[in-house]
């Protein structure tokens, strides 16, 4: 039988990382994926990821995804594809499915990372066609350019819901509603923050009555539920919509390694049935390894760091490497690790109600019941100063692990300090140049850059802007408020687009000056 | 709740559960112990279906034809639940001389008991079954014979005991038996919990071997694993039950359309486990060219899973039931070697009758625990 | 070792549910219905409940239903789904045509 060092079996951003720490320490290695490309769910995140620059941080998810490839590809990984691995047999004996034959390989070590998959929840009329996984609907949109649907409703506020609905609306599509019963936003505010504020209404404490429709989904009923999710008569709400995307949390895709007899354990804040597993991913069976949502949900980010110290940890097992240098290797990645792991969505702090920022500030509670920041709570936040002439002004609230802005300015006006999840400030006595860099780098897209009174009654303010059709130099339109609604009108002065912007347009419109602080997006009428 | 009932079952397996139910339509008080965390656990939950008399040893035959006569055929509405028999047949295939052979002989001892089997030819075998391939040359064919879902049948005993006010009690694990006064009363578990009853019925597959040497009896048995799989759902194709004179491979299609095949590798006896029975990865393909060469019109149907399963097999292929007269108050009900499922009804409800009457209607002498004798 | 579970505990009758007809397992058609009376009739486990109604036995093999299931199966026990131990995972992770499963490869070089 054909033996391998390592075998892992899933080629996404775990997986891959695995392999590219293992064979640059000289093993023999091959992933083994059922899908056509490699990548996971990188190639269709077309977002900026957050974090710092170790964490590739405002690096779009494809382009991560990319530079995994050409990593493993430098590297000698023999990545094969349309190759599904059907079974985890006694002896670390891997059968594969590859064209119409099956393959039986033997590991010495292997690892484990296959992911996860989309929850479902029931409602009435839940088996109509049109009701969707949200990340059926990015693969849709993102792998295969086809629409969805163009009128959606969004179950689910997490991170998944909110980026889903963002990349929905940038489809073409209409978001009508993002609903969850939890009674506060799930996911980062800003990613909240940059939904709400293109118009979309958000439903918390309310949820799905049912799905309408003969054959397909035609419309939806929503209510609002109390403290039990109970729903509360008289509250239903209708919407004319053709597809519903569920977006409801990630089961761990654990099935091979419960097959294979390692001992598993039912744990809700990892997402359900996962392998108990150090930290380096070493399970009961020894050989077996796993990293990243297969041992846990968390994120791509995350996903790639435990992959890097499965690869490492398999390297040590196999004689390939001696303990200290493994040891140092993963004293490295444990940092890079906690710093994910820190702030208010930090694995430690699921579940909890937040109220107040580490720098003592209350969190804005409108964000996280509506979706957006209310006028009267953002002059709190550090990041939000006035001062003559163009600056920056960000609307970052919330304590999360991302400090790109603070190196985007070269004049140095953005300070975040060593604490990654502190929240940004504007440095005193530094010159704002207009660049625009700050606002391109911020994952969050929320950085504008606001010049309060140009002297005529007006003020400019540039926003991230990555829609089309891209609005000409004097289209007319409405300043939009944080919650969608249009506040006053608007022009845009320029739309620059560069390389260094990586595809985050900047738009700037002219409002009138009392709308400075207010107006933070643009559509044209 | 009391632990103390006129019988402690250990097993809640087919057997088990079944016995169960039928002592407790009897009136008679009933705890039912099973060491997994589920009932139908073992062998029950995990053969291909089959209720047939055909292939069987003579001495255990008339039991099989008992349960068939009298039981299978209102099965699912005594359960209340849908055990989907079919007394469609079974066909036993043979390709070569020696295959002709072997179902000859089997056919001729079975035609002694007065069973109703004969052999056919591979056209007649086609008349029966269109879906066969050229290379099948005879048969042995017994109409009475069929197939049920293994799985309804006894979670619908499982439950209809329940409902009869059967104690069952699962994860707890019996390591222990013991006399009082010289009688078997005593039911000691890995929990700590001790059970007592009048009668213990020994009914738990292949560990029944440990439990029983605790009170000095010895039931020469090994374990050994066995594999099937299922297919997705196919259109209806037929109703027989089917076997090969080489036991590669056997099985039939469900009401729901799947085909549930077992089979085996020749490795079986020689494997190894991890604690839970777990497939071997050269049996299900072995098992399927096996079927192909027999269907070839299923080689598209697409296995949806496989799994193992440990059998009884005792040292001459068939069960061990009935009183121990060393050990009073002792009821062996295992060592089924693999077709425990079509048997279950006539042997279980014979024991209630031995235990309740001390009589049966069908001779059990040759099933004896004493039976067991040196060759020379 | 295994836990004890007296199955003659008492968990309250079946009371039918507005819902009972709402479709859980899709692949095979398993209505909250019949999952709530199965519990009623003694099947406490998920592996029994998958035996005994087939729930997660189709092509998804109960990636989409488990823990649908599992929650109803949960609340109707009193217990909390995380005490419920998920049926077991089996071979192939996908479902696979019989004639690719039968076809093994010879000893392969064929992905050096």
């Amino acid at each position: 039988m054909k033996r391998y060092d390592l075998i892992i079996v899933g080629a996404g951003p775990s997986g891959l990382s695995a392999a590219v720490e293992a064979a640059k320490r000289g093993l023999n290695v091959v992933v083994f994926d059922e899908n056509e490309k490699p990548g996971g769910q990188l190639f269709k995140q077309i977002h900026k990821f957050f974090g710092s620059k170790e964490h590739r941080a405002k690096v779009r998810g494809f382009v991560i995804g990319q530079q995994l490839l050409d990593e493993a590809d430098k590297a000698g990984v023999n990545v094969v594809l349309n190759a599904t691995v059907i079974g985890l047999y006694q002896d670390k004996e891997v059968v594969v499915k590859i064209g119409d034959e099956i393959h039986h390989y033997k590991g010495d070590a292997v690892i484990i990372a296959t992911g996860a998959a989309e929850n479902m929840v029931t409602f009435p009329g839940w088996t109509l066609p049109g009701v969707i996984g949200a990340g059926a609907a990015q693969t849709m949109m993102n792998l295969h350019g086809v629409l969805p649907g163009k009128k959606v409703l969004m179950l689910g506020s997490g991170n998944v819901g909110l980026v889903v609905s963002f990349q929905l609306i940038q489809c073409g599509c209409e978001v009508v509603a993002l609903v969850d019963a939890a009674p506060r936003v799930g996911g980062y505010g800003v990613h909240a923050a940059k939904v709400a504020r293109t118009g979309v209404p958000f439903y918390l404490s309310h949820t799905i009555v049912k799905a309408e429709g003969d054959t397909e989904v035609t419309g939806v009923t929503i209510a609002e539920v109390d403290s039990n999710f109970r729903f509360i008569p008289g509250t239903e709400k209708h919407f004319d919509v053709d597809t519903i995307c569920l977006a409801v949390g990630l089961s761990p895709m654990s099935q091979l390694l419960k097959m294979a007899g390692c001992k598993m354990e039912d744990n809700p804040k990892r997402g359900g049935q996962v392998p108990i597993c150090d930290e380096y991913g070493r399970t009961s069976l020894p050989g077996v390894f796993v990293a990243g949502d297969v041992s846990g949900i968390e994120e791509a980010s995350s996903a790639m760091i435990e992959g890097r110290m499965a690869g490492i940890t398999a390297a040590e097992y196999l004689g390939y490497i001696e303990e200290k240098e493994m040891d140092d290797s993963l004293k490295e990645l444990d940092k890079a690790l906690d710093g994910l792991r820190q702030g208010m969505f930090a694995p430690k702090n699921r579940g909890k109600a937040i109220e107040t920022t580490e720098e003592g500030i209350p969190i804005s509670q409108n964000l996280l019941k509506k979706g957006y920041v209310a006028d009267d709570e953002i002059e709190r936040f550090p990041g939000v100063t006035h001062r003559p002439g163009v600056h920056p002004v960000m609307e970052c609230t919330q304590n999360i692990p991302c400090n790109p802005c603070q190196d985007a300015c070269p004049k140095g006006c953005i300070s975040i300090g060593s604490n990654i999840t502190s929240l940004p400030i504007v440095v005193d006595n530094s010159q704002c140049i207009n660049c625009g860099m700050c606002v391109a780098s911020c994952s969050g897209q929320a950085i504008f850059l606001v010049d309060e009174d140009c002297g005529d009654g007006t003020a400019t303010v540039t926003i991230p802007y990555e829609f089309l059709p891209l609005p000409e130099a004097g289209t007319k339109g409405a300043g939009l408020g944080r919650n969608g609604k249009k506040i006053c009108d608007a022009e845009v002065v320029s739309v620059k687009s560069s390389k260094a912007y990586d595809k985050t347009n900047l738009l700037t419109m002219r409002v009138p000056k009392e709308y400075a602080m207010k107006a933070r997006f643009f559509k044209a009428e | 709740m009391s632990n103390t009932a006129e019988v402690v079952v250990i097993g809640g397996g087919i057997i088990g559960c079944s016995i169960s139910y039928y002592l407790a339509k009897k009136g008679v008080s009933v705890i039912c112990l099973e060491g997994s965390d589920h009932f139908g656990n073992g062998g029950s939950s995990r053969n291909g279906g089959g209720v047939r008399q055909s292939g069987r040893d003579p001495r255990e035959l008339p039991l099989v034809m008992y349960g068939i006569k009298n039981f299978w055929p209102t099965l699912s509405d005594e359960l209340e639940v849908d055990c989907e028999y079919h007394q469609d047949g079974n066909l036993r295939l043979g390709k070569t001389d020696k295959h002709k052979q072997i179902l000859t002989g089997l056919t001729e001892r079975a035609v002694k008991v007065g069973l109703d089997v004969k052999m056919i030819d591979g056209d007649e075998v086609r008349r029966i079954n269109p879906y066969l391939s050229d290379e099948v040359t005879c048969a042995s064919w017994c109409p009475t014979d069929g197939h049920a879902n293994p799985l309804t049948t006894t979670l619908g005993y499982y439950k209809m005991a329940r409902r009869l006010g059967v104690h069952f009690i699962s994860g707890e694990e019996v390591i222990e038996l013991k006399k009082v006064k010289g009688k078997l009363r005593k039911v000691v578990c890995a929990s700590g919990d001790v059970y007592e009853g009048e009668t213990v019925v020994l009914a738990a597959g292949y560990e029944s071997r440990a439990i029983a040497a605790t009170v000095g009896i010895d039931i020469p048995m090994q374990k050994a694993m066995l594999e099937a799989l299922v297919t997705e759902a196919q259109p209806h194709m037929f109703d027989q039950m089917l076997g090969t004179a080489e036991a590669d491979f056997y099985g039939h299609q469900t009401k729901h359309g799947s085909f549930v095949f077992g089979g085996s590798s020749g490795l079986e006896g020689y494997t190894k486990d991890n604690g839970t029975p777990i497939c071997y990865s050269k049996t299900a393909p072995c098992i399927c060219r096996g079927i192909m060469k027999y269907f070839p019109d299923l080689a598209n149907a697409k296995i949806v899973r496989t799994w193992a399963g440990w059998m009884d097999r005792c040292a001459d292929g068939v069960p061990v039931l009935g009183n121990v007269s060393e050990v009073p108050g002792l009821v062996l009900a295992c060592g089924f070697s693999g077709h425990g499922f079509g048997i279950a009804p006539g042997a279980s409800q014979q024991l209630a009758e031995l235990i309740t009457t001390g009589k049966t209607d069908v001779d059990l002498s040759a099933l004896r625990y004493d039976r067991f004798k040196a060759k020379i | 070792m295994n836990s004890v579970n007296d199955r003659t505990r008492d968990i309250g009758p079946f009371v039918p549910g507005p819902d009972d007809d709402m479709l859980i397992c899709r692949c095979e058609e398993v209505t909250k219905g019949e999952i709530r009376k199965a519990v009623h009739d003694g099947m406490w486990t998920i592996t029994e409940i998958r035996r005994y109604l087939r729930t997660g036995m189709g092509l998804c093999q109960g990636q989409t239903c488990s823990k649908l299931v599992k929650g109803i199966v949960a609340r109707e026990l009193g217990v909390s789904p995380a005490e419920l131990e998920p049926a077991t995972s089996r071979v192939p992770m996908r479902p696979i045509e019989m004639h690719v499963f039968a076809n093994e490869a010879k000893e392969d070089e064929a992905n050096e």
